[in-house]
């Protein structure tokens, strides 16, 4: 008796977990769909939910250097200057006006005043001189953006930086140790954003997840691998703006399960619609497509520290192997154009004269055989696991090449890793070869051929270990240069010297797709891929 | 009754009946079964597909027709191209092959390992039948695909590790099928007879316990294969099991599903080759259990 009475007990404790349990997960389920957009969605719809390929990796923007951070923070902070709104022209932003010195070695910025960050604290010289001390006095593993353009940190014989002064309340004078060409487009950079400092005075890590600025939005809450909520700052400088209540960043990792959530209603912009989708938005009478301005490259970085990738014929070799027309027609439906530099057509300083490798199978084969290595070799071949705007689905392209490099006689495994220990691992050198890509932040060459493939950016974001003291030499002598015609002289010569050396497979320069409801209004996708959404409204 | 029918009958009916062995009458039991027949049937066919599919399939799986990529099911490529314009009927018929090696080879390896654990823990009870029993107990609380997910997760995503991991998975299953089998059957006259006549333990379990024990396993065994090739399948489509370029259903499944609107064929056909696959084994099982079982002979 006393058993059956002791299970009868456990039965119905059982069901009462379960209920609690079942009661549990429908509160989760009942948030989800108040943050999604039906709470007051009735009346005035001021919600915008936008659907991307990837989490935030970190809501401080000067610790990272990748896209789906800055998508964020860009609405929840401000720079001291401001790209032009489709372009990466210079405008007034925290800054209202700004002043180089004859020899390009100070500038002096006038702030605007009467702004407030979200915590309250004044906006002011001081906050900006705070914000400048802070990266300067930080390394290459908190900082790396900040070690790509400025060329290291305070006591680096590279820093560009000499001193950041307060000039009373409203001015900011900046010091250089050497004229930086790009300098005032660095400034406007996502990653250089003024942060408030009461806030980053409490801790990095406490403030990464809790991220207080001056933008048009604050922040609200952050589920990882989820949502990223963000609404209206009332205190706003600008009168009207943002329009919009809330914004909230949702991530879904498939394209085509994003676009389906977009179709559906889930979400009123998408980012990353796959090219074989875009006329698919377009027919739909509920949607509408934009095109992303291009500026960025697609490509396949070999690791020349790791052998058999430290033999130029060897990456010679596998770049003649690619058959990148086909995966362009295949993967970007002609939304991209062939990459044969690693940076695209739209930016001063291309060098229009290099002959591309051409698809050329049995030129690799001699190349590797040159190398020694006519019967082939193992290696790993890594893929990204998410889509990036540069490149749309990272595996199936992985799997051409994989294909490609079968044909000349190498056998390649496709590695895939989550997203965030991708990046970690391929940029420690792991990867033999590894699928990556980059989209400009400022539209000027430095950002492209100093940040990816220079000696002093090894650990940052050149990722190939990729290391020639004569490129280093022109690359600094170019942000040297003030003279417009000579810097592109410079980087044009640039380019050839990595052409001969091979580092990388240049892939493909993309224009990227974003699906958006057809009442949204107000939205011009930016060509860094991170959009300002404070005059985004719906009709 | 007997008594009245003629002597002739009475010593065929008992002719019959000597000359019919157990097996003998299975197959008689199975055969009598349409639907298991049918069964056994589809299951031949993908065994056949998968020995002789190399001389079918003519396109090399791999060779990718990159202009030919999505094209629907034509006279040049009878089930249509993947995203890659590779021939998926090629892929199909070579994704035969690693689906019923990973469904054979696994059960086998479930089967060898948990028919082992499960005589030792039914024959000689006590300690070790409580400790191999809570082994099992421990490994049936996962669910099983988890399970298998994590134990591909620690040795790194690649079929063997995919083959292993369901074999694991599996493992409990069958030692305690053979276990409670074990149980019953050591009580029986004969094997007590056999100790009686001083026979040694380990050829009283080869001899007597493991041949008698083996008709659940049989069945249990067909409709596991069955659940393996839809867990190969569910590790494939992961990412966790085939990789690339393997013409691995599942992964087939996983690469297409991006073409469901435009192009559903590349989903179809691995998709229903999984089905067909599943269904025979388990038409084959459900027969086999008709037939081997003595509880459902009428």
């Amino acid at each position: 008796m006393s058993k059956k009475k002791l299970g009868s007990f456990a039965l119905l404790l059982l069901l009462i977990l379960s209920t609690a349990l079942a009661a549990c997960s429908s509160d989760t389920g009942d948030g989800k769909t108040e943050g999604g957009k039906t709470a007051d969605g009735e009346n005035v719809k001021d919600i915008l939910v936008f659907g991307r390929g990837g989490d935030s990796t970190s809501l401080d923007p000067s610790r990272v250097t990748e896209g789906e951070s800055f998508k964020v923070t860009v609405n929840l902070y401000e720079t001291l200057l401001n790209f032009g709104e489709q372009d990466t022209t210079i405008n007034p932003g925290l800054a209202t006006e700004w002043e180089p010195s004859e020899d390009g070695l100070t500038y002096t910025f006038k702030l605007r005043e009467g702004v407030k960050f979200h915590d309250g604290t004044d906006f002011n010289a001081d906050a900006v001189v705070k914000n400048f001390e802070r990266w300067a006095n930080g390394d290459a593993e908190k900082f790396p953006y900040y070690n790509s353009m400025f060329g290291g940190f305070k006591g680096d014989e590279g820093h560009v930086i000499d001193s950041v002064t307060a000039d009373g309340d409203n001015t900011v004078i900046i010091k250089l140790t050497r004229p930086q060409a790009p300098f005032l487009k660095n400034i406007a950079m996502s990653m250089f954003a003024i942060a408030s400092p009461t806030a980053f005075e409490k801790g990095d890590d406490e403030f990464e997840r809790n991220p207080v600025g001056t933008g048009p939005f604050k922040f609200v809450e952050w589920k990882p691998n989820e949502t990223i909520t963000i609404e209206k700052f009332d205190d706003y400088w600008d009168e009207g703006l943002p329009k919009l209540k809330k914004i909230i960043f949702r991530s879904i990792p498939d394209n085509s399960a994003r676009l389906n959530a977009l179709m559906a209603g889930d979400i009123e912009l998408a980012d990353g619609i796959n090219p074989s989708d875009g006329k698919a938005v377009e027919d739909n009478d509920k949607l509408q497509l934009f095109e992303r301005p291009s500026m960025n490259v697609g490509y396949l970085g070999l690791t020349v520290t790791r052998p058999p990738f430290d033999k130029v014929e060897v990456r010679q070799a596998i770049n003649h192997a690619i058959d990148k027309q086909s995966i362009i027609d295949s993967f970007f439906e002609g939304r991209a154009d062939i990459a044969k530099n690693p940076m695209p057509t739209s930016i001063s300083g291309y060098n229009e004269d290099i002959e591309g490798y051409e698809y050329n199978p049995e030129k690799a084969k001699e190349l590797l055989k040159a190398a020694g290595l006519e019967d082939g070799f193992e290696m790993e071949l890594w893929a990204m696991p998410v889509p990036r705007p540069y490149m749309p689905d990272g595996k199936k392209v992985a799997e051409v090449i994989q294909k490609n490099l079968a044909d000349v006689g190498i056998t390649a495994k496709i590695v895939s890793h989550e997203w965030a220990t991708y990046l970690e691992l391929a940029s420690k050198g792991d990867a033999d070869a590894f699928m990556l890509g980059w989209t400009g932040d400022n539209g000027d060459a430095d950002n492209f051929l100093y940040v990816l493939l220079d000696e002093d950016n090894i650990g940052s974001n050149n990722y190939t270990y990729y290391k020639n003291d004569k490129l280093h030499d022109i690359l600094i002598a170019a942000q040297t240069e003030v003279d417009e015609d000579k810097r592109n002289e410079l980087y044009k010569e640039a380019q050839e010297i990595i052409h001969a050396d091979a580092p990388w497979v240049p892939l493909a320069h993309s224009t990227p797709l974003l699906g958006g409801a057809k009442d949204l209004t107000g939205f011009l996708p930016h060509p860094t891929g991170s959009d300002l959404l404070s005059n985004v409204e719906f009709k | 009754m007997s008594e009245f029918v003629p002597k002739a009958d009475g010593i065929a009916v008992m002719k019959v009946e000597k000359t019919v062995g157990p097996w003998r009458e299975a197959w008689n039991g199975f055969k009598k079964s349409k639907v298991a027949v049918v069964g056994m049937c589809i299951v031949l066919f993908f065994i056949l597909l998968a020995i002789f599919g190399p001389l079918i399939a003519q396109e090399g799986i791999n060779d990718q027709v990159l202009k030919d990529r999505l094209l629907p099911p034509s006279s040049e490529y009878w089930l249509g191209t993947d995203d890659l314009g590779r021939d998926i009927l090629s892929r199909i018929i070579y994704g035969a092959r690693i689906s019923l090696w990973v469904g054979f080879f696994s059960v086998i390896g479930s089967v060898v390992v948990g028919s082992a654990l499960g005589i030792i823990a039914g024959y000689y009870g006590r300690w070790v039948d409580t400790i191999i029993s809570r082994i099992f107990d421990i490994m049936l609380a996962f669910p099983s695909i988890l399970l298998a997910i994590a134990i591909v997760s620690v040795l790194g995503p690649n079929l063997r590790n995919a083959l292993i991991a369901i074999a694991v998975i599996n493992v409990p299953n069958f030692g305690r099928l053979i276990r409670s089998k074990v149980l019953s059957i050591k009580e029986d006259e004969y094997i007590t007879a056999a100790k009686g006549i001083g026979m040694k333990d380990a050829r009283i379990l080869v001899s007597h316990i493991l041949p008698n024990s083996m008709a659940p396993v049989i069945v249990q065994g067909t409709l596991a294969i069955a659940t393996a090739i839809l867990e190969a399948a569910a590790l494939g489509f992961l990412g966790l099991g085939a990789q690339a370029p393997m013409p691995e259903w599942g992964k087939m499944l996983a690469d297409s599903k991006d073409f469901l609107h435009s192009a559903p064929w590349t989903m179809i056909f691995p998709g229903l080759a999984i089905m067909l696959t599943v269904l025979g084994f388990n038409l084959m099982g459900d027969g086999l259990r008709d037939a081997l079982d003595p509880k459902m002979k009428s």
